[in-house]
């Protein structure tokens, strides 16, 4: 049936990260940020900055032995004044080079213990964006059980991880491992170090749950947040609606109906339905087959005053045509194409398939023509989709299923 | 379904990926209509579609059907009318037929 557009479900978990603070920064942008936002260290001492300048740009190369050995020129010769600074960009080489096999044991051994032993032996202490940068990396080359155990090793250490490091690390655990492993963890972290999950943890979990389709267990999670003492926000009421409509096939209308209610607790509750929360619920009732009420729920997110985003049309557009409203997903259609809107992969295709399957071959080129040109698709995307079904169409009229 | 079974067309495949976009080295009636010696699939698809756009070959009654001039004859088989559903198919006859190993 409708798959939920790719970029829908971003859309959840960029709500989930818009919780990240900007002096966390994503991977990539690290080794300039941090030499800008680190706090305290105001002893800028020449050779410190040039020492992080140049470890930028060292550190670019991929080659393990020659990096090695730059870097402990620089110790060598720089001893007074490396801070922590300077170790920070250095631990984090592996993001910028190429993924070739060798940056990942390059890191490991660098993080491990010579590279926190040895920044402890000079009188600086990691801080949590070192742990930071250390769990983002291991997780990136998927050594996450290191980054378990390092969490633990610094822990102990009376180095805890901050609450963004804790969630990246149950984000991934879930990603990869069993949920009895992530509650393992999480149990452990509570009762060792008193690092509790929050309500972030929580939609983490619960979101995974959803995933797996486990819906009985993300409402026994919404119960012990509940227990916690946590309210639940916003995020977690579009997580839980979204997993409803993710269940929802066929012609029963239980699941959207289910979600529907939690649309009306949330307003009850005092929070606003954005278009995340409209965009679910309508993709619920789209693969019920219900696409004229997900066009009444259009109309009434305007109403109130919630304005639909890209995804919310591309849903819509999907919906429409897999339900064989072809006028009035062409309306739609042409509205998008007026506002210059991107097309998402699935919507385009479900697009120029039922435009194929009314004859309306010349349409669907256009449609074609419209999702190159507006770059919604690469050429070979769209070129691909559209040859695809032709040749489809070919067979279908063959068998008489299309005209 | 539809998205799934794309997914695996083009990215998950990288014989059909090449097939649609390596260059190749073309028999005369092509390269005279392209103006070219080697092009890929994908890019004399292009080229055909934009000529038939310009010079405004489709049929105004139905759009979906072209009526070819001397230049796309040479290259679509002959053919005086040609179904827009058939051009990726008449087009890929040009090319040179990758042969199907064990995958």
């Amino acid at each position: 049936m409708g798959k939920v557009p790719p970029s829908f479900r971003p859309a959840i978990s960029s709500s989930l990260t818009r919780k990240l603070p900007l002096e966390i920064p994503t991977p990539n942008h690290i080794p300039e940020k941090i030499t800008k936002k680190k706090p305290p260290q105001h002893s800028r001492k020449p050779q410190a900055s040039s020492a992080s300048g140049k470890a930028k740009t060292l550190f670019k190369s991929p080659d393990l032995s020659s990096a090695k050995k730059v870097f402990n020129y620089i110790v060598a010769t720089t001893k007074s004044s490396i801070d922590l600074r300077f170790h920070n960009p250095s631990c984090n080489p592996m993001p910028q080079s190429p993924p070739s096999m060798t940056p990942s044991p390059f890191f490991i051994t660098w993080s491990k213990p010579n590279h926190f032993n040895m920044m402890v032996n000079n009188g600086l202490k990691p801080n949590q964006v070192t742990t930071d940068i250390a769990i983002r990396s291991l997780c990136e080359v998927g050594r996450i059980d290191h980054a378990v155990e390092l969490v633990k090793e610094l822990s102990l250490k009376q180095f805890p991880p901050d609450t963004y490091t804790f969630n990246f690390l149950v984000k991934n655990l879930c990603k990869c491992r069993t949920l009895s492993t992530v509650y393992g963890f999480i149990d452990d972290m509570k009762r060792s170090f008193d690092i509790k999950p929050d309500l972030v943890t929580y939609t983490i979990l619960i979101d995974n749950v959803c995933n797996s389709k486990n819906l009985r267990e993300a409402m026994r999670l919404v119960g012990v947040l509940n227990e916690s003492g946590f309210k639940p926000d916003c995020f977690v009421y579009n997580t839980i609606m979204k997993g409803y409509c993710m269940l929802s096939k066929g012609s029963e209308a239980i699941e959207s109906k289910e979600a529907r209610k939690y649309l009306d607790i949330l307003v009850e509750s005092g929070h606003l339905p954005d278009a995340v929360t409209y965009t679910s619920l309508m993709n619920g009732m789209c693969r019920e087959g219900n696409a004229l009420g997900a066009v009444v729920l259009l109309k009434e997110m305007e109403r109130k005053g919630c304005t639909p985003n890209s995804c919310t049309y591309n849903t819509l557009l999907h919906g429409l045509c897999k339900c064989r409203l072809m006028e009035k997903g062409m309306e739609l259609y042409g509205a998008m194409k007026s506002a210059g809107m991107k097309l998402e992969t699935a919507s385009y295709a479900t697009l120029v398939r039922a435009l194929c399957r009314e004859g309306r071959v010349a349409e669907a080129y256009d449609v074609f023509d419209y999702a190159v040109e507006s770059k919604s698709l690469n050429d070979v995307a769209a070129y691909s989709t559209l040859e695809v079904t032709l040749k489809w169409l070919k067979k279908a009229r063959e068998q008489g299923l299309a005209v | 379904m539809l998205p799934q079974r794309l997914k695996k067309t083009i990215t998950d495949n990288p014989k059909k990926l090449a097939n649609l976009i390596d260059l190749v080295n073309l028999p005369s009636p092509v390269r005279e209509f392209v103006g070219q010696s080697q092009i890929s699939r994908l890019g004399c698809f292009m080229r055909v579609w934009s000529y038939i756009k310009e010079n405004n070959l489709q049929d105004p009654n139905n759009k979906n059907l072209v009526n070819c001039d001397e230049k796309l004859k040479s290259i679509l088989l002959g053919k005086s009318r040609v179904e827009l559903a058939e051009l990726p198919a008449l087009i890929k006859l040009h090319f040179p037929k990758v042969p199907k190993s064990a995958t």
